[in-house]
């Protein structure tokens, strides 16, 4: 999950299991917003790489992501974007 | 339609049960998602970009009226109310709970149906002529032929875990309706000296490596079909690549040993085949065939009605065919309406459908690898009560095999592998050319696209295909131009660098352009043109004074 990492702040990122709702770490657990997701430094990612290896053992999430920020503090991948504000289409 | 026998019945129960058990031991830790990932895809279960994505079988495209109203009943209970008929004729349902799933495959299992084998490295859904059983030049209808192939490959022990996904297509006339020729194998059903056989293709595929399938019969006498695609599939299973994933689809095999080895390889598999039970008698073959009959349709001399209603003709013209039954048509529903994203269909629509077809044809429906749909027995003097009745459900576009008809991939919107969005091209093509007179003046022309290379949206077989690229970040598409999916098969030959998308409808307009520039008269379509003048005039035209390039 690191290995191909650039960037330098990131959003550690998975979908709940039972859901498969795309879910953001927060300092209170996951949740399907980005306003209280932890920002993550380049240098902490081992730290919440071990989390999200614990968080899916608990059965809690699943495919754990690190998703990277821009300069400004937004999603910088147009499909991170797509993934955390949902389908750009009307159905 | 094929009726489920006991066993039938028996065998998709139970694999509701295993998968249940399979489910609960995932959301108990009892199994990793490494373990659980090849459980859930033969059972068509992805993860896809927001959420599950399941993959529901609809075996060659035909779907009773009560099995449609299964899927809108599912569509709003565990989704979101609506689902997408995806180029196998199957549906994706786009937002189901993986706790709800078993009891999805339940409800499913009470009409007939499952999502086995769906996914995975194994023998795909079979897919097939969406016409089948109803125009007059067929040899012989080969819905019977792709059941009992489904029987044959459905949980087949030696071909569960194939070096990668296969695809069979099998069709019945010498017109290909169901891309034949770009599949693992295709058959196609002929007459030879009055006796009725199969010519067989192998190594078509898409993808990054896009082929056209190589011949490897002229002609295979029926009784030996399941004999002579064991030979295949076992060949594949014990040459094919297994260490690169890009490499390991039948047709690179098929293209590394060249058609003559790999043919001597399957004969010599064929010739060592003792096995009688998989030779088909006359007895069987009629018994699977008997499902496949007409309904009692009587011939008659109802013509197509006329109307003062230009929005009605329009229809008429476009989208609805003869049935080889005098006084009865093939209607063909659009599930490209304007702004709507291509192979959506809501519940609400689902349900109205299911009603329609059991008042107008005789409960049957079909999904086309096109992704619309079919209402196969319709009589003529019902057709206008019928277009009403659509209408009034926004399915009654005119716009069957025009610009506006695209093939479309989820694209970016929901799938993970996508590079780029498709849905918003499609969209954009469809507000562009909302007008019907327009796109007749086209005529024929077939637009597809994918938002990546696996190409699931058909865009090498597009006579203009659409590829979504990332470019640094940014979106872009390439323009193939040439393909075809039809008896005369093709791949498209890229027209030069990317557009962004707020450039490419104006590179469209300049390909059509080209085309009109070049027409001769009405029936000189696109592709006739293309292969006439070649790409060079395309690109010369779409590149002058293009600025915006990638």
């Amino acid at each position: 999950m690191v290995k191909k990492l650039q960037g330098e702040t990131f959003l550690l990122s998975a979908n709940e299991l039972r859901s498969g709702k795309v879910v953001f770490f927060t300092s209170k657990g996951w949740s399907s917003s980005t306003d209280e997701a932890i920002k993550i430094k380049f240098d902490e990612i081992n730290k919440y790489e071990e989390i999200s290896i614990r968080e899916e053992k608990k059965c809690i999430i699943v495919s754990p992501k690190f998703v990277e920020l821009d300069d400004s503090g937004n999603i910088k991948n147009l499909r991170d974007k797509i993934r955390n504000s949902g389908i750009t289409i009307k159905i | 339609m094929y009726k489920y026998s006991d066993t039938d019945k028996k065998i998709i129960a139970s694999r509701v049960k295993q998968f249940e058990n399979q489910v609960n031991r995932r959301l108990e830790g009892k199994l990793t998602e490494e373990e659980f990932k090849p459980l859930r895809l033969m059972n068509g279960l992805y993860l896809q970009l927001h959420a599950y994505m399941l993959r529901v079988a609809i075996p060659y495209g035909e779907l009773s009226s009560k099995q449609l109203r299964k899927i809108a009943f599912i569509a709003d209970k565990y989704d979101r109310g609506y689902g997408h008929f995806t180029t196998r004729q199957n549906i994706q349902f786009n937002w189901p709970k993986l706790l709800d799933i078993p009891e999805i495959l339940h409800e499913l299992s009470l009409v007939d149906m499952h999502a086995i084998q769906t996914s995975g490295n194994c023998i795909r859904n079979i897919s097939s002529d969406h016409l089948a059983g109803l125009t007059l030049n067929e040899i012989e209808d080969p819905r019977p032929w792709c059941e009992i192939i489904r029987k044959w490959s459905t949980f087949h022990p030696e071909f569960s875990f194939l070096p990668r996904k296969f695809k069979i297509a099998v069709i019945g006339c010498t017109k290909d309706r169901a891309a034949m020729m770009v599949h693992d194998i295709g058959l196609r059903i002929i007459k030879r000296k009055n006796q009725v056989g199969f010519e067989i293709f192998v190594g078509g595929g898409q993808g990054r490596t896009p082929i056209i399938g190589k011949k490897i019969r002229d002609f295979l006498p029926k009784k030996d079909i399941l004999n002579y695609l064991e030979a295949i599939l076992t060949t594949y299973n014990q040459e094919g690549r297994r260490d690169n994933i890009y490499k390991a689809r039948i047709k690179i095999l098929v293209k590394e040993l060249g058609i003559e080895k790999f043919r001597s390889l399957v004969e010599e598999n064929f010739s060592k085949l003792s096995n009688k039970e998989l030779e088909i008698d006359d007895k069987s073959i009629k018994e699977i065939f008997g499902f496949f009959r007409l309904p009692p349709l009587k011939p008659n001399t109802n013509q197509m009605p006329f109307k003062k209603n230009q929005e009605y003709q329009y229809w008429i013209n476009q989208n609805v065919i003869p049935h080889k039954i005098q006084g009865y048509s093939i209607v063909q529903i659009s599930l490209k309406a304007p702004k709507k994203p291509p192979g959506d269909a809501t519940s609400n629509q689902m349900r109205a459908l299911a009603e329609i077809s059991d008042k107008f044809s005789f409960s049957e429906i079909r999904v086309t690898h096109e992704q619309n749909l079919v209402l196969p027995h319709v009589s003529n003097k019902e057709l206008f009560n019928l277009w009403n009745q659509l209408k009034i459900q926004n399915l009654a576009t005119p716009n069957l095999g025009l610009i506006t008809d695209t093939i479309c991939c989820p694209g970016m919107d929901y799938c993970a592998l996508a590079t780029a969005r498709s849905i918003p091209i499609s969209q954009k093509i469809s507000s562009h050319f909302n007008n019907y007179l327009k796109q007749e003046e086209i005529g024929n022309l077939k637009i597809k696209i994918s938002g990546c290379i696996n190409a699931c949206g058909h865009h090498h077989v597009g006579n203009i295909g659409i590829l979504g690229l990332d470019r640094k970040g940014q979106e872009f598409y390439q323009i193939t131009l040439g393909g075809s999916a039809k008896e005369d098969a093709a791949i498209g030959e890229i027209v030069g660098p990317s557009f962004s998308k707020n450039d490419l409808i104006d590179a469209i307009e300049k390909i059509l352009n080209t085309y009109k520039k070049h027409k001769i008269n009405k029936s000189d379509d696109f592709l006739s043109v293309f292969r006439r003048i070649g790409i060079k005039e395309f690109k010369k035209d779409l590149y002058d004074n293009f600025t915006k390039k990638a």
